[in-house]
């Protein structure tokens, strides 16, 4: 062989090759294959549980089970290499199929063939010819008006030399550009969420009533800064006498320059945006902002008591022992199962000895009596500070997800339901002077509906008289 | 309450449309057909009371809600929209034979639903949403599109089956029913009604789950079952579109859709867990 046919050979090769990859790429056996793999891996996406902690797998699995599926990424399957690939891959080949398609697209909706000839009427099926003894211009104003009904608009009208005249009717041209519609808008929802993961967070923040934030913290637990400061005015809770939430609300301020620009309350599905910064309604709570604790004698009389703020060790006036209030909680379990109601969890550090954790709980005051010792500890009174947790989203990726969606089921409902429909027919006067009706029809999708439609126009072209 | 009574007889008209349309199918009298007809249409139209007046009720109680947003409302619905549609095929392609095979779906859903909680509870705050209407309502109407797809797929089948083995005589039980062919057809074409309808579903359920959470997709088994519905269906419409999937492997298809599609509604729920879960938003 010599190195001028290697080199052929070679350029042959890599031609073979790319159109190998384009012929994979635009393949529709690979779309249907492509969807049911992606449904499979979806299956098993729901069947094991994402995105738990260890333990709780080392729970269910055997532990080589667990080892072998958080190698392979079964966990946070969705986030895994070979799950964007695959997606990717559906990306790639939409844009594949999109290109292949589109000359062909295009030439679709050209006007040709206008003409009912003999090379046209062999790709048609159902030619039907009508003879009528009516003069030709009857019959075309008849045939106009029974037409009328499914192709309204203006056929175009072609004479020919030997004294026929051709009508071409069309409808649903533009239903061809369906398909762009449909594989576009999907790949614009794809964008709008790149975009969105790449741009945008999404975290949580707590707000005190009264007070304002100006950063959260984001899912990727990065310290995200604000413009602005969002203070919680009030936030409000109200159940159902069944116990049933019935509405959580947060009255919100934004405040920029120490002016407050924007009010609003917030509830669940009605949140609040400023600056392409979205607030939702999310959780709630309490913190307790300063108990005060009573020290009692085992034999009932109060030997002193203080007011402790949170997470501050202070004596216990006239003792030489601290305390700090360090947990609250609403409900409180006792050992029993049983709700115990609201509690503080308080640490207790003795002059001597090792400090102790205890709870003190606000129905039942002599709780503490039964730990022992000198003398227990009640709570007198608790001051708590409510707060809101609002879920904080910042999406730039997100009209275009809307606008992939809107596209998608516009895209899909002309896909389906209309189609691009073209009627021919041709007037002549015949050898034996009567008039001839020659028409023949196709329309691109929905053939049986378009069947049906053109029998009901040839019924009618058969009835004038 | 008057709800309840009523959805109790529209079960019972479900069950005798039912009885009927098997009957139709045996004897083919025509009459048995009306009546077969006008008894499920009874049952549509009692049971369309009946979820009016469940609505009217819940503002009795001063609740106030539309009768779609817990399982036992779920499950009517979804009996009345099959019926509706099923209804509405029979006139559109004369296909009453078909009925047999169709109207066990609503009775059974309905008796399904009676064994749930049926008191009108009123709505955590999650659910107070005009997008969750219009999730749901587009949901189930794709999911009765399907169900009917189903019906007629499975029919399919026995047709096939009968007009390869079949030497007897015309005018056997299997003669009555519609070609092999039309079901074909109508297996397409309640698809293709269920697919735009099942997106619409989708997108309105991502944007009220935008609404209320401040995310479209967090990929919680509900949602990923209803992409995976989504995509099988889409499958089946590649499949038949471009590569002329027709007959067994369409009919094929549209079974696997059907099974996820109930999966998708109930398994998730009772097998899988997730956000979903009826009544425990928020
Ligand atoms: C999940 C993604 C997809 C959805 C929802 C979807 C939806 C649709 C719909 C509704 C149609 C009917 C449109 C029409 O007849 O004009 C269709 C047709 C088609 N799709 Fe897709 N599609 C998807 C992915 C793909 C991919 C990845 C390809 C790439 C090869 C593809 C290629 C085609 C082709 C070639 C047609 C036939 C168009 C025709 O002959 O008229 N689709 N698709």
């Amino acid at each position: 062989m010599s190195d001028a046919e290697r080199l052929k050979n070679a350029k042959t090769d890599g031609k073979d090759w790319v159109s190998k990859i384009w012929g994979f790429l635009t393949s529709l056996k690979l779309v249907i294959i492509l969807l049911l793999i992606l449904s499979a891996l979806l299956i098993a996406g729901t069947v094991i549980e994402q995105n738990k902690s260890l333990q709780e797998y080392y729970r269910f699995y055997q532990p080589g089970t667990v080892d072998l599926f958080s190698k392979l990424g079964l966990f946070d399957m969705y986030h895994s290499w070979w799950f964007v690939a695959c997606l990717s891959l559906l990306a790639l080949n939409i844009t594949a199929c999109t290109m292949d398609r589109y000359r062909g697209i295009m030439a679709g909706m050209q006007k040709k063939d206008l003409i009912l000839d003999e090379k046209l009427s062999k790709s048609l099926q159902n030619i039907t010819t009508i003879r009528y003894a009516l003069p030709l211009d009857v019959v075309e104003n008849k045939m106009l008006e029974c037409t009328g009904n499914g192709f309204s608009g203006k056929p175009l009208v072609t004479a020919t030399e030997d004294g026929s005249r051709h009508y071409f009717f069309e409808k649903g041209k533009y239903s061809r550009l369906a398909f762009f519609m449909t594989h576009l808008s999907i790949l614009i929802i794809f964008l709008g969420a790149i975009a969105g993961s790449f741009f945008g967070y999404k975290g949580n923040v707590n707000i005190f009533e009264g007070e304002a934030v100006s950063q959260l913290e984001t899912r990727a637990e990065k310290i995200q800064h604000l413009n602005f400061q969002v203070r919680c005015n009030t936030f409000h809770a109200e159940f159902y006498p069944s116990g049933a939430p019935m509405d959580y609300r947060s009255d919100l301020s934004i405040v920029q320059n120490g002016k407050e620009v924007l009010r609003k309350t917030i509830r669940v599905n009605d949140p609040l945006t400023f600056e392409g910064v979205t607030f939702y309604q999310s959780s709630y709570g309490a913190l307790p902002e300063k108990v005060s604790i009573e020290v009692v004698n085992r034999d009932g009389s109060v030997k002193g008591s203080v007011t402790a703020p949170f997470n501050r060790r202070i004596y216990i006036p006239g003792m030489p022992d601290k305390v700090e209030a360090v947990d609250y909680q609403e409900h409180f379990q006792l050992p029993d199962g049983t709700d115990g109601g609201q509690a503080i969890s308080v640490n207790l550090y003795p002059a001597k000895g090792n400090p102790v954790g205890l709870w003190l709980l606000l129905n039942h005051p002599k709780y503490d009596k039964e730990r022992g010792g000198d003398y227990y500890l009640r709570v007198s009174d608790l001051k708590l500070k409510k707060y809101t947790g609002l879920q904080v989203n910042n999406d730039p990726g997100e009209i275009l997800v809307w606008l992939g969606s809107i596209l998608l089921i516009a895209g899909i409902m002309i896909a389906l339901f209309l189609s691009h429909k073209k009627l021919w027919i041709s007037l002549r006067t015949d050898k034996e002077g009567k008039s001839e009706l020659n028409i023949g029809g196709t329309a691109n999708k929905n053939r049986d509906t378009f069947a049906r439609e053109m029998e009901h126009i040839i019924q009618n072209l058969k009835e004038v008289s | 309450m008057t709800n309840s009574l009523l959805f109790g007889i529209a079960t019972f008209s479900y069950f005798f449309a039912m009885v009927i349309y098997v009957s139709y199918l045996a004897f083919r009298s025509e009459a048995l057909g009306k009546a077969a007809s006008l008894t499920m249409l009874g049952g549509v139209v009692l049971e369309t009371a009946a979820i009016g007046m469940r609505w009217y009720e819940s503002y009795q109680m001063g609740i106030g809600r539309a009768p779609l947003t817990n399982l036992y409302e779920s499950l009517v619905f979804f009996a009345w929209m099959i019926a509706v549609i099923y209804l509405v095929l029979e006139r559109k392609f004369k296909i009453r034979t078909v009925g047999a095979f169709v109207a066990p779906f609503p009775f059974l859903l309905m008796a399904y639903a009676s064994l749930n909680p049926n008191d009108i509870q009123p709505l955590v705050p999650a659910l107070k949403s005009n997008w969750l209407i219009s999730h749901v309502v587009s949901c189930f109407i794709g999911y009765a599109a399907f169900a009917v797809s189903f019906g007629v797929s499975i029919l399919y089948f026995f047709k096939v089956w009968h007009e390869m083995r079949s030497t007897k005589p015309a005018g056997s039980f299997w003669d009555a029913l519609p070609s092999s062919s039309a079901l074909d057809e109508i297996g397409y074409k309640t698809i293709a009604i269920g697919f735009p309808l099942l997106t619409i579903g989708i997108v309105t359920g991502a944007f009220w789950a935008n609404v209320a959470w401040g995310a479209y997709w967090s990929w919680d088994p509900k949602e990923t079952w209803s992409l995976i519905v989504w995509l099988i269906y889409a499958a089946y419409l590649h499949a038949r579109i471009t590569r002329g999937w027709r007959g067994k492997r369409a009919a094929v298809l549209s079974i696997v859709g059907f099974a996820a599609t109930m999966f998708c509604y109930l398994g998730v729920n009772l097998i899988l867990s997730g956000l979903h879960s009826y009544g425990s938003a928020f």
